[in-house]
């Protein structure tokens, strides 16, 4: 197997009175893929968020290659979040600043490359992301799938070792879910892990190698898509038939 | 009753400590922005982006304000101070009230309506739709990228647009004093830099500096709280605008109280 590069032990997460994670456990190893899987408000999405410490667990341990980082301030936490990066459902692009300067923010930020490597990395990002010569439009010029994939490409420049997506595929036409779930086809080749939290569960079979299903605060299924395709669970069944699928 | 009596103090614990959380946070956002201050990176771009649009963008509506306050002012102590035959006291007394008192006051709440209400909308648009969340999530501070141009581009650029307003109020009232009530401008301007000393100047930059620093620091704070789309955004711009005159004219007050009893 291979090196562990993100361990979650037994995390528990509220708000308020609201439960949302009751002991959630898991591993991702490097050059994995993993589908984190469930209904609307079983916490998927503020898993992610926990991960990079936008959300604060209220018990358990965060590890990133053995060291615990859910305790870590903002400023400690930067190193990681250079090392673990996240794609916002939305896109999050900022809407006051072009293509180019979206993508190329953390490059400003965290490295000391000239303009021109600067220019050069940004135009292979969007090459990869089939938006070459789209450098001067604005976010608000782009489709909502345009906004994803440069949002993902923003995620990407600083070549992290994990990549958290959350719900790339949502609210696209079939058309732009394939050119999202091609490019994530193409970051997985090269190696990059990930987690994939979506509703999309052929996007998801086709993408991971593990599949992941929270109910009501906790894991119920966490093995390969084939035996989650097969599986018995009542639970796993219904949130499969729910999604309309019938596998 | 007793229920009734103890679900009232605890709300009236639950009020009290969320003040105390309040006024915590608020005073913890500005220290965070002194100390982004004298770290680096510094933004020295986007301070001078932030002084462009907040300060150079204030001077049309601060050149308005000051004329009208000359002019109103003169107008209204000229005919007041006639009555009494005290008609060459009104370059003394305009220019006096314009320097300690009007000029910074009404150009800081001019302004928290202006560039108050415009930080606060933009940094409130930017939370609700992940920015905020997203330049974390890209290893950067909010507070570095955001905050720290925003406050000082106002605490610098306030008492200078205050200055100007001073100056312009002056030429007002020089221009009222003419007309209405010919008293010739060389007397007028004897009389005000006659009368207005440095330390008056010195009191209308330094209100003008803190209500700068009050202005930025709470539509920052609230823009980064902001939730609940676009209401919440509306709901924060009014937020800051009434929050930060109001502070604006009880810390008036107070400074000028300081001023008059160390100075």
């Amino acid at each position: 197997m291979n090196e562990v590069l993100l361990e979650l032990k037994n995390i528990h997460k509220s708000f308020g009175q609201h439960l949302i994670h009751s002991g959630v456990s898991l591993t991702l190893h490097r050059g994995e893929s993993l589908g984190l899987l469930g209904g609307s408000g079983t916490g998927k999405s503020v898993l992610l968020r926990s991960i990079i410490g936008l959300e604060r667990i209220d018990e358990g341990e965060i590890l990133f290659k053995g060291e615990r980082i859910d305790q870590l301030t903002e400023n400690k936490l930067i190193p990681y979040r250079i090392k673990i990066s996240y794609s916002f459902q939305s896109g999050a692009l900022f809407d006051s600043i072009n293509v180019f300067e979206n993508i190329a923010y953390p490059l400003f930020e965290h490295t000391t490359f000239s303009y021109a490597q600067i220019k050069d990395k940004v135009a292979e990002m969007l090459k990869l992301i089939d938006l070459e010569g789209k450098e001067e439009l604005m976010p608000s010029d782009l489709s909502g799938g345009m906004q994803k994939r440069v949002g993902m490409a923003r995620a990407m420049i600083l070549n992290p070792e994990i990549v958290l997506y959350d719900e790339p595929t949502a609210g696209l036409d079939p058309a732009n879910t394939l050119n999202v779930v091609s490019l994530m086809q193409k970051l997985k080749k090269k190696g990059l892990a990930s987690i994939f939290v979506t509703h999309d569960i052929p996007s998801a079979i086709m993408l991971c190698d593990r599949i992941v299903v929270l109910h009501e605060g906790k894991i119920i299924f966490n093995d390969t898509p084939y035996k989650f395709q097969n599986s018995e669970d009542p639970n796993v069944r219904k949130f499969i038939s729910q999604q309309g699928l019938h596998i | 009753m007793i229920d009734l009596i103890v679900s009232k103090l605890h709300n009236r614990y639950e009020a009290t400590k969320n003040f105390f959380v309040f006024v915590g946070e608020i005073f913890g956002l500005l220290f965070e922005t002194i100390q982004c201050t004298f770290s680096r990176p510094f933004y020295f771009s986007r301070l001078m982006e932030q002084i462009n649009h907040n300060g150079y963008g204030s001077i049309s509506i601060t050149v308005v304000i000051g004329l009208t306050m000359g002019l109103v002012m003169t107008l209204n102590f000229g005919y007041g101070l006639a009555k009494f035959g005290g008609t060459l006291y009104v370059p003394a007394v305009v220019s006096l009230s314009l320097a300690r008192e009007m000029a910074p006051l009404f150009t800081s709440l001019l302004v928290a309506g202006r560039v108050g209400s415009g930080i606060a909308a933009e940094i409130g648009a930017m939370s609700v739709t992940q920015q905020i969340d997203a330049i974390r999530a890209l290893g950067t501070s909010p507070v570095r990228v955001l905050v720290v141009p925003r406050f000082w581009s106002l605490v610098i650029s306030l008492p200078l647009l205050s200055a100007l307003s001073f100056a312009v109020g002056v030429i007002g009232g020089m221009i009222v004093c003419k007309m209405e009530f010919d008293i010739v401008p060389g007397f007028y301007l004897y009389k005000v830099f006659a009368t207005v000393k440095f330390r008056d100047y010195m009191s209308g930059i330094i209100k003008s500096a803190v209500f700068g620093g009050i202005i930025t620091i709470f539509a920052c704070y609230k823009g980064l709280l902001t939730k609940e789309g676009t209401k919440g955004v509306g709901v924060t711009t009014t937020w800051v605008v009434v929050t930060a005159s109001i502070l604006i004219l009880v810390t008036d007050f107070f400074i000028s109280k300081i001023f008059l009893v160390i100075w």
